[in-house]
């Protein structure tokens, strides 16, 4: 049975939101809304100064009756949750374990192919992940890695939980190496070549986050006091993504685009390949739900890399050297201040082709290629990587797009490469963009995977259909 | 018995002649192999990834089309530098366009780093058992 009111709180970086939900028999809806800084020493305290927003004399944790009205909440604080990974070759065993660790709603924040030196383990004792994904090598396949780089980690002063999926064949003399360490051992990301197994991963990542990482901050308590189990954000997204394409009708090759001040979240939800007699797929098949995160991307703290990958784009859409100058210098000012708002039309112009410039590299580094291969038969595609052209919905959300939503600006999404290239990526061809103009998505995606359907529906037709291309 | 031994096997280049390709495919396998067969159309980069992952003991290429000597050229280079020098490299197929001798072939790629040659005449019998000695000849 549906409760008559459920509660969701996401504990973001900056702000703590939250909202009630009316469910009825098919869909949510909305009826109270609250946003507060995030506590960041002391998450509870945000969090029951939204309770106490959403419904008068519940913000106490003793007034409130977690009986009545179900709590669901999800959690980006703290940068969201961290993860290296590290793999054998780079297209194959390391990328399938970004995609592992994208999809369980992680941050990837270096990844090591082959054989890890001093450099690299000084570079994840620095960065500190909450968790290293340890993977590489078959089933029965390559060892030598895996043993010559467990020895390196066991020496080093990583302090976080190491997630070993890699060779299955080795995976006790790599738990017996690191038993000095946090470890725990779950099926290999690559059990056969080529061939994808990232479910058990994401389990595991899954428990580590409930288990260890929200321990700090207080969400542990939140936890206890409300019986409810808290998700990473992009996770609850990437259940809500899921839902759609399961469950609404005409939603089965779409995007999603989930912008900030620091980073880009893609999530597509398409087939990865077309079958269509002329095209051999090269490499990994990549799942119908993927995600990938772009730390360089993002319209304040990365508005400076944004500025410098995006020149091309720039240029697409008319400036010309004096105006990329002004959005050089604009760039340099709002990365030092990441609650900046733009004060006139120019500055708004600039937020608009910044978020323009993320969404197309996003879109791009998301996108496989095709590529001509010529053979006395003729001509062939070598396709790598996923292929997005039958997008045709996408959907943007997160602050900034939510709000040049509800100012009505467009953005430009190219669906052609602004500079000719060798490889042609696989871009969404035909879309119309669809706009999360109340910014209410990643509350509703907290209710993804207990209501998919409901959540679905709701979330769909909160979108603000806007015509595009 | 032992572990099996790890094989990749492929078509390397442009060429989609897949007949044969399953047919080693099947052969090594009842032979005791564990086979990761690439397929056709396969790259140099391809096969020494596989080759990688799997912990394989050799690369078993085969050109149908007759541009096997292009397409070969540098992949015992390639695999050295990705740490793969102990690998046995076997070659096979139509290598060449025209009437060559055959020990000439040989040569060729014996040249080009491919520790075996072989036609498309051989009735596969004893390959599977070659393989598996020049395998732990190779691992002493
Ligand atoms: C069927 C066929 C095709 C079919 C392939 C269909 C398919 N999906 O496989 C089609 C029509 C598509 C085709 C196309 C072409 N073909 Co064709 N094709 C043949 C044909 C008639 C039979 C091949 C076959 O299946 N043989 C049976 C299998 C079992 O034998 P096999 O492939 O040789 O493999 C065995 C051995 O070689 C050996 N072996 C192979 N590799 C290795 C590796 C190791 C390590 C070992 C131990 C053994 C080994 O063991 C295998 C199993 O027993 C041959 C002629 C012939 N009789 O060989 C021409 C032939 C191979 N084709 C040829 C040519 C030129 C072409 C084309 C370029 C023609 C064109 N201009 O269109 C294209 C190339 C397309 C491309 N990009 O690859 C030439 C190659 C000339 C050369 N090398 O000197 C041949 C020899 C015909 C000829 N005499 O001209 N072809």
């Amino acid at each position: 049975m549906i409760p008559q009111k459920i509660i969701c709180v996401d504990i973001g970086s900056t702000y703590t939101k939250g909202a009630v939900f009316n469910p009825t028999e098919d869909r949510f809806n909305v009826s109270a809304r609250a946003v507060v800084p995030t506590t960041v020493n002391y998450l509870p305290d945000g969090f029951y100064k939204v309770l106490e927003a959403l419904i008068p004399g519940s913000g106490s944790k003793q007034a409130y009756d977690k009986a009545e009205f179900p709590v669901f909440f999800s959690s980006s604080a703290k940068g969201g949750l961290k993860i290296a990974v590290i793999g054998l070759v780079p297209e194959m065993s390391l990328n399938i374990a970004r995609l592992a660790a994208f999809s369980a709603g992680a941050r990837v924040c270096a990844a090591f192919p082959y054989r890890l030196g001093k450099a690299n383990i000084a570079q994840i004792e620095s960065l500190a992940p909450d968790i290293l994904l340890f993977c590489g090598g078959t089933d029965g396949g390559n060892e030598r890695y895996a043993l010559e780089n467990s020895k390196m980690i066991a020496a080093s002063k990583f302090a976080g939980t190491i997630i070993y999926a890699g060779n299955n064949f080795v995976a006790d003399e790599v738990a017996e190496t690191l038993s000095n360490k946090d470890i725990v051992v779950t099926e290999n990301v690559m059990p056969d070549f080529g061939k994808l197994n990232i479910e058990p991963v994401r389990d595991a990542i899954r428990k580590v986050f409930l288990e260890k990482i929200i321990s700090g901050k207080g969400l542990d308590e939140l936890v206890k006091k409300f019986e409810t189990l808290p998700v990473p954000t992009p996770l609850a997204v990437f259940n809500l993504a899921k839902a759609i394409g399961e469950n609404v009708k005409d939603w089965d090759n779409f995007a999603i685009i989930d912008m900030g001040g620091a980073t880009t979240d893609f999530y597509s939800y398409t087939n990865a390949f077309h079958y269509d007699g002329e095209t051999v797929m090269k490499g990994i098949l990549e799942p119908i739900l993927k995600r990938t995160v772009e730390g360089d991307l993002g319209m304040r703290v990365s508005a400076e890399s944004t500025y410098e990958t995006g020149t091309d784009y720039f240029g697409s859409i008319g400036f010309d050297e004096s105006k990329l100058n002004e959005l050089k210098n604009y760039t340099l000012k709002v990365s030092e201040s990441p609650e900046y708002l733009p004060e006139n039309e120019k500055e708004k112009m600039f937020d608009r082709s910044l978020a323009g410039a993320c969404i197309y590299h996003s879109l791009l580094r998301h996108a496989g290629t095709i590529e001509e291969v010529f053979t006395i038969k003729g001509r062939i595609w070598a396709q790598i990587g996923k292929d997005l052209r039958k997008i045709n919905k996408i959907i943007g959300t997160g602050g900034y797009l939510a709000a040049m939503g509800r100012n009505n600006e467009k953005i430009i999404i190219p669906s052609e490469p602004s500079t000719p290239c060798e490889k042609i990526p696989l871009l969404p061809q035909k879309f119309t963009y669809h706009a999360d103009n109340t910014y209410i998505l990643p509350l509703l995606a907290n209710l993804a995977e207990k209501y998919p359907k409901q959540c679905a529906v709701t979330a769909i037709e909160s979108l603000i259909n806007e015509q595009q291309n | 018995m032992s572990t099996p031994y790890n094989i990749v096997l492929g078509v390397i280049g442009s060429d989609c002649h897949s007949v044969g390709n399953k047919i080693l495919e099947a052969y090594f396998t009842e032979n005791g192999f564990n086979v990761t067969n690439l397929g056709v159309m396969v790259s140099q980069e391809e096969f020494i990834a596989a080759a990688i992952e799997t912990g394989a003991k050799a690369i078993l290429v085969s050109s149908l089309y007759g541009h096997g000597e292009i397409d070969c050229a540098g992949l015992r280079e390639k695999c050295i530098e990705k740490g793969l020098e102990d690998i046995i490299l076997y070659v096979g197929g139509n290598l060449v366009v025209g009437k060559v001798p055959f020990e000439q072939v040989v040569e060729k790629f014996q040249k080009m780093g491919f520790d075996r040659v072989f036609s498309n005449e051989g009735s596969l019998d004893e390959e599977a058992e070659l393989l598996r000695k020049d395998i732990q000849e190779r691992l002493k």
